[in-house]
């Protein structure tokens, strides 16, 4: 009985200790997956994120001198230990981050009871630009609707697309279905015509029966939305078809710089559209180095912080760091809570001037929001695998809203009578 | 002499019949009822509720299904998961198509759906067995999955495909989605889950328990004897797909909120198995505590890995310490070093843990995880080696020393 008494001695010594002034933070708890089968594209992520908040603890202090306690709740991207992360960080937390567009499905409507902002920075549900309905969800900076409108923007830049044929390789999930809406109404007004193609989530590193579909279909261009292992799939499975890489086309996600490194030059002209790139020259990334690399603190390595995604997790971090210091300076206090955190996301205002002063300039289109807006549509660049690295080709494109306005309102509605009853922002006046 | 069942006679044949012919069976179950429904629901947290005892309950509810098919009645299934996914949506649908029906009755009556499903699935059961068989309930869990993924009114031509709870109010207090507050959530599924039980531990005792278990002994045997083999396999495959059918409609109901197609996949059924066969197969109560191991630890674990050991809680610190205690004491009585030696072990690794804590020592979320499942696949492993039959057996060779205890035979 020994170990008890000193296990009971302990407990009682630890918990005499434990009642020592809690001390100011900004608690931001990450849902991350640096385990599981999405860990290759999880990893870089969050190593983006947690460095730049590891820049802002060390160089400034935190956010207006209260540290940020950037925690990750490792979920190995299960929806399971997504929602008991969820419900682990929320009492303290101001905000949540779901990553996946599973967790944000089940978490999305707890948010709104447990009001709580929810940050999924390019994934989530794309109606959530709706602000007067997803009054606490933001995807900043972009959304996939946005995604998939920029890409036919971008495949018009060559002529009309009417009679062309387009094969949308997705994964059967949530995720991939997302911009099915968006495509099919682009489909009717262009006249071109959409051949949706399913990936399973088991066929994802054996897509040959879809590559086979795709060979007798002969689209003019396949725009690919896959995530994890289906993107390596898919790539190698167009290289060994020989299907011309300049006719393939990625959402963000399908845009990792592994993936593509495994087929080197023969991914030549693959691309990828992006609200983010890899700036290595950027200010920021010099800081990042010398105060969080070169100090130990980063788990990341050279050749990751070079990549797409190392730098999108900057950015994901920098918006949230941008809402709180907005938020801060509103209410006047530093130690702000979730209501002052969703104000501060709802008025964002990330300018040129603003990404040059935080050294980020042209690594993210400067984008604003509204109480009405909570995605910013900031547009974003069509990137090209030039056999090495990803390279822009194109001027920033900005997605035209106004022609599916009225789907982000109808499909916004929708979820709110489904799940009547749905607290709304009345307050709002603004509009998008 | 602590489960003293000296003098307690039984003097008529409804004594000798009870369901607890002991009075300490009686007064544990009396205790753990009380527990489940009284002291947790006061004094639980949200996160409790959501982590550890609303799906605690539910996958016991699927692994009691799952049991009184491959337990019982020895016919093995890998479709669980499926046949969970069948009770999901016909209570989605249900409540949908008529959304002021009663919630209780919606998810009673769900398990129907699934039982007929199971049923049409267990025909091959007529004639092929063991592994066999295995591969026929394969094909219905690959084919409902692609038919949930496939046929959109199941969905209600929901454009992510997924299936999500509404709110939806019984006199006046949401029970289900997100307004719906844990305790009422937990409330519904104990008592359907005490329901479940009561009428599963009745069916496997009663006649039908005992065709079911002659047919899993020796099926030429009971044929022999006069039992109808194709009511016997086909009655099984009903209830446990009924049981199996309101735990899945429980599970995204009462829990997750929301459900995707392939949340129903084959690694839920192997869950379920899993909670099944470390359970122990054909018993009711190693269910539960093989959820408690399979789904309930991992959760603890990592709190523990997470908090600071030494500034936990003074409830926690006496409930850790107390668990650890019991599981020593239980372990010393049944004379199984092993197990001691992994209950001291564990509070030993707490105690290590916080005092590497108190020196600055941190481990990343990642490692934890990684920990965690080493842990646990460790401990199914230990399980399996020091009591092949499952916890429920373990459980009853306490129970045995416990009897003759303070002597050794």
């Amino acid at each position: 009985m020994k170990h008890f008494t000193k296990i009971a001695a302990a407990v009682a010594l630890g918990t005499v200790m434990g009642t020592a002034a809690i001390a100011q933070e900004l608690y931001t708890p990450n849902l991350a997956y640096r385990t599981g089968p999405f860990a290759a594209t999880g990893i870089p992520l969050m190593n983006g994120q947690a460095d730049y908040m590891a820049l802002l603890n060390e160089r400034d202090g935190g956010i207006g001198g209260i540290p940020v306690n950037a925690e990750e709740c490792e979920t190995g991207y299960s929806t399971e230990k997504g929602v008991e992360c969820y419900e682990k960080t929320k009492g303290q937390a101001i905000v949540t981050q779901p990553w996946s567009t599973g967790i944000t499905l089940q978490v999305l409507p707890k948010t709104n009871v447990d009001e709580i902002p929810i940050l999924a920075p390019g994934y989530g549900f794309s109606p959530m630009a709706d602000g007067k309905v997803f009054q606490w969800a933001f995807n900043v900076p972009s959304g996939y609707w946005d995604a998939a409108d920029m890409i036919i923007q971008y495949l018009e830049q060559d002529g009309s697309l009417d009679g062309k044929k387009i094969a949308f390789l997705h994964l059967d999930h949530p995720y991939g279905k997302e911009p099915l809406p968006l495509l099919e109404k682009l489909a009717a007004d262009k006249g071109f015509e959409l051949l949706p193609i399913p990936v399973g989530l088991k066929e994802m590193q054996n897509q040959s029966a879809q590559w086979l579909q795709i060979r007798r279909e002969r689209p003019d261009n396949v725009v690919m939305w896959g995530w994890g292992a289906m993107n390596a799939g898919a790539i190698t499975e167009a290289v060994k078809t020989k299907f011309p890489m300049e006719n393939m086309l990625g959402v963000w996600w399908a845009g990792h710089d592994a993936d593509l490194r495994l087929v080197g030059d023969e991914g030549k002209g693959y691309k990828s559209i992006s609200w983010s790139f890899p700036n290595p020259d950027a200010p920021v990334m010099q800081e990042v180095k010398e105060m969080v690399f070169d100090a130990g603190l980063s788990q990341s390595n050279e050749e990751e912080m070079g990549g797409v995604f190392y730098g999108r997790g900057l950015v994901m971090s920098m918006i949230l760091a941008e809402g709180i210091k907005t938020a801060q300076d509103h209410f006047g206090e530093a130690q702000i809570d979730a209501t002052h955190l969703r104000w501060g996301l709802e008025n964002l205002n990330i300018t040129e001037e603003r990404l040059e002063e935080l050294g980020m300039a042209g690594m993210v289109p400067p984008f604003s929001t509204s109480c009405a807006n909570h995605t910013g549509h900031s547009g974003g660049w069509m990137l090209e695998w030039d056999g090495t690295k990803f390279v822009k080709v194109s001027d920033l494109l900005t997605p035209n809203v106004d022609a599916y306005a009225d789907l982000i309102a109808s499909a916004s509605a929708d979820y709110a009578t489904a799940n009547a009853p749905w607290a709304m922002n009345e307050e709002c006046s603004a509009t998008n | 002499m602590l489960y003293r069942t000296a003098g307690q006679f039984k003097t008529s044949y409804v004594a000798d019949q009870a369901l607890f012919p002991v009075k300490q069976d009686a007064f544990l179950l009396g205790v753990l009822l009380v527990l489940a429904w009284v002291i947790f629901p006061l004094t639980a947290s949200e996160f409790t509720f959501q982590t550890l005892l609303i799906p605690i309950l539910i996958y016991a509810l699927a692994a009691m299904g799952l049991n009184i098919l491959t337990g019982f009645a020895g016919q093995l299934s890998l479709g669980t998961g499926a046949f969970m996914g069948v009770g999901a949506y016909a209570c989605y649908k249900m409540v949908t198509i008529f959304p002021e029906m009663n919630l209780i009755v919606a998810l009673l009556l769900s398990g129907f759906f699934s039982a007929g499903i199971g049923v049409a699935f267990g025909i091959p059961s007529l004639r092929i067995k063991g592994f066999y068989l295995a591969i026929a309930t394969l094909a219905a869990q690959f084919f409902l999955v692609w038919l949930f993924e496939k046929w959109s009114w199941l969905y209600n031509y929901n454009a992510s495909g997924a299936i999500q709870v509404p709110n939806l109010e019984m006199f006046g207090t949401y029970v289900s989605g997100p307004q719906a507050a844990s305790v009422t959530e937990y409330y519904i599924v104990l008592f359907v889950v005490t329901l479940l039980t009561m009428l599963c531990i009745n069916f496997t005792r009663g006649n039908l328990g005992r065709t079911w278990k002659a047919t899993r002994d020796m099926d030429i045997a009971a044929e022999l004897i006069g039992i109808n083999l194709m009511k016997s396999k086909l009655t099984a495959f009903a209830v446990s797909s009924y049981v199996v059918g309101v735990a899945g409609a429980l599970y995204v109901f009462m829990w997750k909120g929301a459900a995707e197609p392939n949340v129903f996949d084959i690694p839920l059924s192997f869950q379920v198995l899993f909670i099944a066969i470390i359970g122990g197969l054909g018993s009711i109560m190693g269910n539960y505590l093989g959820a408690i191991l399979i789904v309930g630890l991992p959760v603890v674990l990592n709190v523990v890995a997470g908090t600071q050991v030494f500034e936990m809680s003074n409830t926690a610190a006496i409930f850790l310490t107390a668990l650890i205690a019991a599981a020593t004491f239980l372990f010393w009585i049944a004379r199984n070093m092993w197990g001691m030696g992994v209950a001291i072990a564990f509070g030993a690794v707490t105690l290590i843990y916080g005092y590497a804590q108190l020196q600055g020592f941190r481990i990343e979320s990642a490692l934890i995880e990684h920990v965690n499942v080493m842990i646990i696949g460790a401990l199914i492993v230990f399980f399996l080696i020091i009591e092949p039959h499952g916890l429920n057996q373990l459980w009853r060779l306490i129970r045995e020393k416990l009897i003759i205890w303070p002597f050794p035979h």
